[in-house]
């Protein structure tokens, strides 16, 4: 927290996040993630067969020409299941986590600028945050019916009281200060420095957190994978591959290195990109 | 900068290799051995893949085995793993099945006869049983079992036989007549399946503080969650036991259970993956107890209620679609046989030619679909946890999609399953595996939730099939003529309405270490230690 | 210490209210009848009643809510359906065996991340960077459900030094020596994400602390750079990593689910897993409840802390 403090004492220009994003570590952690995220994209140019098809070639087979990293216990091609199960969690990475981050800022802004919604919040936040991440999607998957659905709300809803703290943390932090204050004095609306200096500010810190999260929404589709409530067969996804590659380790021990490489570079590209721009926030 | 850049990357990607590599290493590549030694279905009475060339039994040792589920005593008879545990070891059945056939051999019960009219069935009892207590068995106990047994609220297989069971007379200690309200076929069942429990102490049996009875073991600890611990009853009826005592380690997940047999910590292992079997059998290592006559099959149910599986063209063309022979070599791992009906070929049921009714014939179930015209998208309903069910599902699906079915898999947990099973709440069609087809085969028919006549989980309703399957029951014999015509009559509605579609039948497996042996088992996957042994 | 205590329990009672009233309706909003799916589809309306009353079904919902939270806090949790046995003595067992492994798992995490901290800022060598940061990574990266696995597979069955998963003979508590055993591989799983969150967050914090004024001016002063940072630096770096600690604490228990599943270690998490799987109600509400009462002491407890480390948030002023 004392970090948000030094850096807000003047404000960072996007363009030297930007910076700190093309060089160094940043530049090696959006490399990766780009990486994912392309095969993913690119999965029907790229994959040899659909991610369902049951071949007639073999089953549990170990790397050959035909299939790269072999073939799975029903029969089908695991690269090309890679290729498409990534899309999957690129669903649950690119969508699910924003929209829960979008949801708790606003909220955390709104608790920041009106006192009573204040406390309202902070018990909410408080509330979600009590219950563990794994139990929830227990419960969840038990009402809801297991599924992307659900694992898209589990992580919607544990990312709401992280970023609406983050964001509420931010903006109190910066309204103290004297510059601020003096723009108030002058006559200047609550918007209007909630826009010019708030924002700002915070954005840095969101980004960092948005990076993290990510990571954190990889595992926990695996996770939910593992306890058989997460994304419905026959429809791969990251978590599913590891679980079933997992399962078939003495038989097929090349069935789990993709999909597990694959979570690594992602985790390990958001972590690179948000030490980056950290860095670049403190200077 | 660069080496910052580069080394946390490289040191990561070794950490993973490293971490493949040696978990490679304790492998074989079990893939090639497809069919090898799986399934012995050949296997004879006395082969019970315990058998050892190395001679005298040696005392001692404590057997450690491992399962998923814990014991659940307010439904202990439905007879899960741990449960059929205790209920081989610590207790005894008045009668007892060899794996692969249906005549009676004696236990608790000497000798018996069954009237002229079939509804008397007087048993001989032996006179020289304690309980672990040190109370004398007697013929008393045996009405109260069974009376136990019949109670609705314990959810037993065999109530509606044990309800049968009208009238006793316990009059003579060592001698009981159970009073039946109808002549029934398969008394014998239940009597192989009932375990003769301690009336004086059904409170602790109840709250699962301590389980009381006559067998070759007796019920030291149980510890809910974590084990059951059992020890050798010295003064057992048929002699004392080779092993000090027996535990059962409770490890709910599979590839666990396979870590610890390699690793020794236990002797054998109840929930190992077909593929993980595989390859344990392929190391040479370890044995495979394939415990025959235990009969589990695998099967697709239709609700015949849905609007989509109303037509019995539909299930007839899903019973030509299915590949069962992918299913048996893929997920089965050459573990099972395809098959058209319940029955094991030792079972009076059974037929050669009927079973084999129903092969892959895509253009057959084409040519039905095209009869049909548009058929709506059917639901697939299977238990997510269970592997066998989950790729089974999806050949399922992959299979009706060839032929014109669209499929859309329904993944459920136990608890829904098992509610959806009893009220005949599925909404298309659901896999999933059953058993009892190793009995007489009029338990299938009245008693079963996917067969019972009277109300099943197809919510087929039929008076050709309730006939039948009261014929079958009400029959003194489970062979006389009047029955072998009426499992002819099963067999037929079976066949032709199909509102379940058998697919493969399997014997559950315990891959035990190679120092294991003389274990027998009862038709319920009870495991019998009482000549068990461990060498060394 | 004990005022700041005292103004914060009010906003901990009320999050605790509110769960509970989240976790009575939560029961009520899974579809089916509770009463039906524990007894059955076959049960007579009679048994079904029986039920009912049991399960707290009956009356209207505030008075269902109030006749609930009467009975939990008299700690008369009654029985379980599913499961079997007696609620409170279900929980005791598992709560001790959780403890346990949440303790050992906790405190391999902070010795983990004390010393990759600490040698982060002290010794300052490029490469340890480079190790430490690939460390804390692949904690991150790697899901529990391989991490545990892969460590009995190299650490019991290839190389049988631990044992593959299960407790000691005569539970957790008979000898700590066999407990251990069992222990480490588990609590190694367990932890290893939460010590690399926490070595990131605190090394960071760490490294803010070092460009502060005060440490330049001790090291013009002479004084030896360790002595700086284990005897100041350390000490101001804390506060900000125990707001951290709270909600990785949180992850213990979540993760327990997985971690005691794949080890065999009897533990709320597994019941827990059992107990929703197994829609055994009254079982799930306490555990919920429980699982939340734990959070809220552990938030406090780090509040503590945080408040004992740092004068200003004691006195009122607003760090986090």
């Amino acid at each position: 927290m004392s970090g948000a403090l030094a850096a807000a004492a003047a404000p960072r220009r996007p363009s030297q996040a930007r910076a700190a994003l093309l060089r160094g570590q940043g530049l090696v952690g959006l490399v990766l993630v780009g990486i994912v995220v392309l095969a993913g994209l690119l999965a029907p140019v790229l994959a040899p067969y659909g991610p369902n098809e049951q071949l007639a070639d073999g089953n549990l087979l170990e790397s050959t020409a035909g299939h790269l990293l072999g073939t799975d216990e029903v029969s089908r091609d695991v690269l090309s299941r890679l290729l498409y199960g990534i899309r999957v969690d690129l669903l649950v990475i690119f969508i699910a986590v924003p929209i829960g981050a979008a949801i708790g800022s606003l909220v955390g802004l709104l608790a920041s600028t009106w006192g009573f919604a204040d406390v309202i919040a902070q018990r909410t936040f408080d509330l979600i945050l009590a219950f563990p991440a794994l139990i929830l999607a227990i419960t969840l998957a038990t009402i809801m019916g297991p599924g992307v659905v659900t694992v898209s709300v589990v992580i919607i809803a544990a990312e709401i009281p992280i970023f609406g703290r983050l964001v509420r943390t931010s903006v109190l932090s910066v309204r103290e200060l004297p510059y601020v204050e003096a723009s108030t004095v002058v006559g200047a609306s609550r918007w209007w420095v909630l826009r010019r200096h708030v924002l700002p500010n915070s954005l840095e810190s969101l980004t960092v957190q948005l990076a993290v999260s990510m990571s954190v929404a990889v595992f926990v589709e695996g996770a939910m994978s593992f306890l058989g409530i997460g994304v419905r067969p026959p429809t791969p996804s990251l978590g599913t591959l590891i679980n079933d590659g997992m399962r078939n380790i003495y038989v097929a021990k090349v069935q789990v290195v993709g999909p597990l490489v694959a979570v690594v570079m992602l985790v390990l590209g958001f972590l690179l990109i948000s030490q980056s721009l950290g860095k670049a926030r403190r200077g | 900068m660069r080496t910052t850049k580069a080394l946390p990357l490289a040191l990561l990607a070794l950490l993973v290799a490293v971490a493949m590599v040696s978990s490679g290493c304790g492998s074989n590549g079990g893939a090639g051995a497809a069919t090898a030694a799986s399934a012995d279905e050949t296997a004879t009475a006395g082969d019970n893949a315990s058998t050892d060339a190395g001679g005298t039994p040696t005392d001692g040792g404590v057997l450690k085995l491992a399962t998923s589920f814990d014991v659940d005593p307010p439904t202990f008879f439905t007879g899960n793993n741990a449960q059929a545990f205790i209920a081989g070891s610590v207790y005894d059945r008045l009668i007892d099945y060899p794996p692969d056939s249906l005549e009676p051999q004696p236990s608790l019960a000497k000798a018996w006869k069954l009237s002229k009219d079939g509804k008397a069935l007087t048993l001989q009892l032996r006179d020289d049983v304690t309980f672990h207590t040190g109370r004398k068995f007697t013929s008393k106990d045996v009405q109260f079992s069974i009376e136990q047994y019949a109670d609705p609220k314990r959810v037993a297989q065999f109530q509606r036989t044990a309800a049968a069971v009208v009238g006793f007379d316990t009059s003579k200690p060592y001698e009981v007549t159970l009073k039946l309200a109808h002549p029934t076929s398969n008394i014998f069942d239940l009597l192989a399946t009932v375990p003769i429990l301690d009336r004086r102490t059904i409170g602790e049996f109840d709250t699962g503080k301590n389980f009381v009875g006559t067998g070759p073991f007796e019920f030291v600890s149980w510890t809910p969650g974590s084990k059951v611990v059992l020890k050798a009853n010295k003064d057992y009826w048929g002699g004392a036991p080779h092993l000090e005592g027996a535990e059962l380690e409770i490890v709910p997940n599979s590839q666990t259970q396979v870590s610890q047999l390699r690793a020794g910590q236990v002797d054998g292992i109840y929930d190992a993956s077909f593929v993980d079997l595989q390859s344990l059998e392929a190391s040479g290592q370890f044995q495979l107890l394939k415990l025959i006559g235990t009969d589990r099959a695998l099967y697709v149910g239709a609700n015949v209620e849905s609007n989509v599986l109303k037509d019995p063209r539909l299930r007839q063309a899903i019973a030509y679609a299915v590949d069962r022979d992918r299913i048996a070599n893929d997920v089965f791992r050459g573990f099972a046989t395809p098959i058209n009906l319940p029955w094991p070929s030792y079972s009076p049921a059974y037929s050669a030619k009927d079973n084999t009714t129903y092969t892959l014939d895509t253009d057959k179930a084409k040519q039905l679909v095209g009869e049909i015209g548009n058929v709506p998208t059917v639901p697939l309903s299977y238990v997510a946890e269970s592997p066998n069910a989950s790729a089974s599902a999806q050949i399922i699906q992959s299979n009706l999609e060839a032929v014109g079915i669209p499929v859309k898999l329904e993944p459920t947990d136990v608890a829904q399953a098992t509610k959806q099973l009893i009220g005949g709440e599925y909404p298309g069609l659901w896999v999933t595996e059953h058993s009892f087809g190793q009995f007489s085969p009029s338990t299938l028919a009245v008693t079963a939730y996917p067969f019972n006549a009277e109300q099943n989980a197809s919510n087929f309703a039929s008076p050709a099939y309730e006939k039948a399957a009261d014929a079958a029951w009400e029959s003194p014999e489970p062979k006389s003529p009047a029955a072998l015509q009426a499992y002819k009559q099963i067999n037929d509605i079976l066949l032709k309405d199909l509102f379940l579609i058998e697919l493969v039948d399997f014997d559950p497996v315990v891959a035990a270490t190679p120092d294991l042996h003389g274990v027998t088992w009862t038709k319920r996957n009870e495991l019998d230690l009482a000549n068990a042994y461990l060498s060394h | 210490m004990v005022r700041y205590l005292i103004r914060r329990l009010p906003s901990a009672l009320a999050v605790l209210a509110l769960a509970s009233v989240l976790i009575f309706l939560l029961i009520r909003l899974v579809p089916g009848d509770p009463a039906t799916t524990l007894a059955g589809p076959g049960a007579p309306p009679q048994a079904l009643a029986e039920l009912r009353s049991e399960l707290g079904l009956e009356g209207s919902l505030p008075s269902q809510y109030l006749s609930w939270v009467g009975s939990v806090v008299t700690l008369d949790f009654g029985r379980s359906f599913v499961i079997g046995g007696d609620i409170g003595t279900l929980i005791a067992e598992g709560l001790g065996n959780t403890l346990v492994l949440a303790g050992a798992a906790l405190a391999i995490a902070l010795v983990l991340s004390l010393l990759a901290g600490l040698a982060a800022v002290i010794l300052d060598s490029r490469w340890l960077n480079a190790v430490l940061a690939a460390f804390s990574t692949a904690g991150l990266a790697l899901p529990t459900f391989v991490t545990g696995p892969v460590l009995i597979l190299v650490l019991a069955v290839l190389l049988p030094v631990f044992p593959a998963g299960g407790t000691p003979p005569g539970g957790p508590f008979e000898e700590p020596g066999a407990t251990l055993e069992f222990l480490i591989l588990p609590a190694i799983c367990l932890g290893l994400p939460v010590a690399a969150a926490l070595s990131r967050f605190l090394t960071e914090s760490l490294r803010t602390q070092m460009r502060q004024p005060y440490v330049m001016t001790a090291r013009a002063l002479g004084i030896p750079r360790r002595r700086i940072v284990v005897t100041q630096v350390l000490r101001n770096a804390l506060p900000a990593a125990m707001t951290a600690l709270g909600i990785q604490v949180g992850y213990l228990l979540g993760g327990a689910v997985l971690v005691e599943t794949i080890f065999a270690w009897p533990g709320l998490g597994q019941l827990i897993a059992k107990a929703i799987g197994g829609r055994d109600y009254p079982l799930v509400q306490v555990l919920l409840l429980l699982s939340v009462v734990v959070f809220v002491a552990i938030q406090l407890a780090t509040d503590l802390i945080h408040a004992y480390l740092d004068p200003r948030v004691r006195l009122g002023g607003r760090s986090g």
